[in-house]
């Protein structure tokens, strides 16, 4: 009797295998395809440098002790980041009093040294670095579906 | 001299369409085991990345899904370096895979591609595939032993408790059908199932058996346990490099392969229905044999994404335990039938 239960519960699975054999991936081609990110994405940080207050309360709120300030040729204080620590937890952006400190959606920057990843307070105002993508990507967005779980669409 | 040459082109080209050098050359020997490999290792990865919503091999070659991969990681085998490691027993290092993967292809040898066209036509030849069939686990010993690691040497003795747990039941199993159709000869044995029908609905016991037999044999999944790759690197294979490593993973889809070829004769009506353009040529049916035996492979490499491993006390538990059983009981059914026969 337990033979024939294990039976069934083979062919149970096997049957299963056999379901999932039509192709739904779930996986995206990157960069071929690229997500668009929605907004308040916490990806790589804008600094404005006009809009700075010095007041180093970035510093102190990075739990991964990724931002140092850096004492400019005036003598005020300028956050410089490291991305190598960086958790992209987004609380120096939120804690910033006038909003010199902005999340992106950008995310996806590869870098050929660990030093350049390291941003001064200069480098840091000049802008978010841009990805590179071999060719022209497709931008997708990722929708939650009911059936399938994840669903992409073309923008 | 005109003549010399057609003489020598003929004399060749006979030569080559000789079953004895065909067989074993060309089909279904090493050039269709070969494109088979390159086939069905794609086949595998492609299928249990699609059952786990992935891509798969997809780069090397875009417009086919990847069916190229293989030819390139065989390219990368071929020009990476085979290091020896001091250990090893040197001599035993390096002949026994080589040896190992020439006793892999030997069983195909036997099996014949339609009734008139077989390299080896001989009264027992169902036994002597099984015998040659049997030389795959000790020299897969020898290629554990000598590479003196302990992964291999662990892999390779998982492999000589399997080997000991499934060869019975193998055997038992083919025995079934050489009883249920009064023969050991191959041919014979297709020519009755054109008569009476597929060996595997008169005695599904036995056919489901060599069935597991192959999937345990093989190390394909739930069975993969002689390799298991994320407990003991890759078993006996573990100091390989290069092309030594290459042939170590080619091997046991070859196995699969021959063993499929002996369950498609035994079980599926061998190279049966001979219909219109397949009785042109003699070698024409072995397509259709081909065909059958791919299915076995396809869905023992499909099984990869359908289970995990089992534990080796597991695995000798169900052959000692079910298949053996099974298998026993499966001869029994074979002389039920032909004593209903004779007594009908
Ligand atoms: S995002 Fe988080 S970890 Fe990164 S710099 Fe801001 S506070 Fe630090
Ligand atoms: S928290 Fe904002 S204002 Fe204060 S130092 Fe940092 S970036 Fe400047």
């Amino acid at each position: 009797m337990g033979l024939l239960t294990n039976l069934v519960d083979h062919l149970k699975a096997i049957g299963t295998g056999l379901k999932y054999l039509i192709p739904r991936r779930l996986t995206l081609m990157y960069p071929e395809y690229v997500e668009k990110l929605p907004e308040g994405y916490r990806g790589y940080l804008r600094y404005d440098n006009e809009k700075c207050i010095h007041c180093s309360l970035c510093a102190r709120i990075c739990p991964a002790n990724a931002i140092k300030m850096y004492r400019g040729g005036d003598k005020k204080l300028r956050p410089g980041i490291n991305y190598t620590r960086c958790i992209f937890c987004g609380f120096c952006a939120d804690i910033c009093p006038t909003g010199a400190l902005e999340y992106t959606t950008i995310q996806d920057i590869a870098y050929e040294k660990l030093e350049d990843q390291v941003y001064p307070p200069e480098k840091f105002a000049k802008g978010v670095p841009q990805p590179v993508y071999p060719e022209k990507p497709i931008f997708i967005i990722a929708k939650v579906d009911e059936e399938r779980g994840l669903k992409y669409d073309r923008v | 001299m005109y003549d010399l040459i057609n003489y020598l082109w003929e004399t060749g080209l006979n030569l080559l369409f000789s079953p004895e050098i065909f067989e074993p050359l060309v089909f279904p020997g090493l050039i269709a085991a070969f494109s088979l490999l390159i086939v069905v290792i794609w086949l595998e990865r492609k299928i249990a990345a699609i059952i786990q919503m992935r891509y798969g091999p997809y780069y090397i070659s875009r417009h086919t899904e990847g069916a190229l991969q293989l030819v390139a990681d065989l390219l990368r085998f071929l020009f990476s370096e085979v290091i020896i490691p001091k250990s090893v027993d040197k001599i035993a290092y390096v002949l026994a895979p080589i040896i190992l993967f020439a006793f892999t292809f030997l069983p195909i040898v036997v099996i014949p591609v339609s009734k008139d066209f077989a390299a080896i036509d001989h009264e027992y030849s169902l036994l002597i595939a099984l015998a040659l069939m049997t030389l795959y686990s000790s020299f897969l010993l020898i290629v554990s032993w000598a590479s003196n690691n302990k992964f291999s040497f662990i892999g390779g003795l998982r492999e000589g408790f399997l080997s000991l747990s499934y060869e019975i039941p193998l055997i038992i199993s083919a025995l079934s059908a050489a009883v249920l159709f009064d023969s050991f000869n191959l041919i014979e044995i297709v020519e009755k199932q054109a008569a009476m029908g597929w060996g595997i609905f008169y005695n599904p016991l036995a056919a489901i058996v060599f069935l597991v037999v192959i999937i345990y044999s093989t190390s394909r999944y739930p069975y993969e346990i002689a390799e298991a790759e994320s407990e003991i690197v890759i078993g006996p294979f573990t100091e390989y490099t290069g092309i030594l490593f290459g042939l170590g993973m080619g091997i046991s889809y070859i196995k699969l392969y021959s063993m499929s070829l002996l369950y498609a004769v035994l079980f599926l009506g061998g190279w049966e229905p001979v219909v219109w353009p397949l009785n042109l040529h003699p070698v024409l049916p072995g397509i259709i044999l081909f065909i059958k035996a791919f299915i076995i492979v396809a869905f023992s490499v499909f099984l990869r994404a359908v289970y995990p491993r089992y534990r080796i006390d597991q695995a000798l538990r169900i052959a000692w335990w079910k298949l053996f059983t099974l298998a026993f009981l499966s001869l029994l059914f074979s002389y039920g039938i032909k004593i209903i026969e004779v007594m009908g």
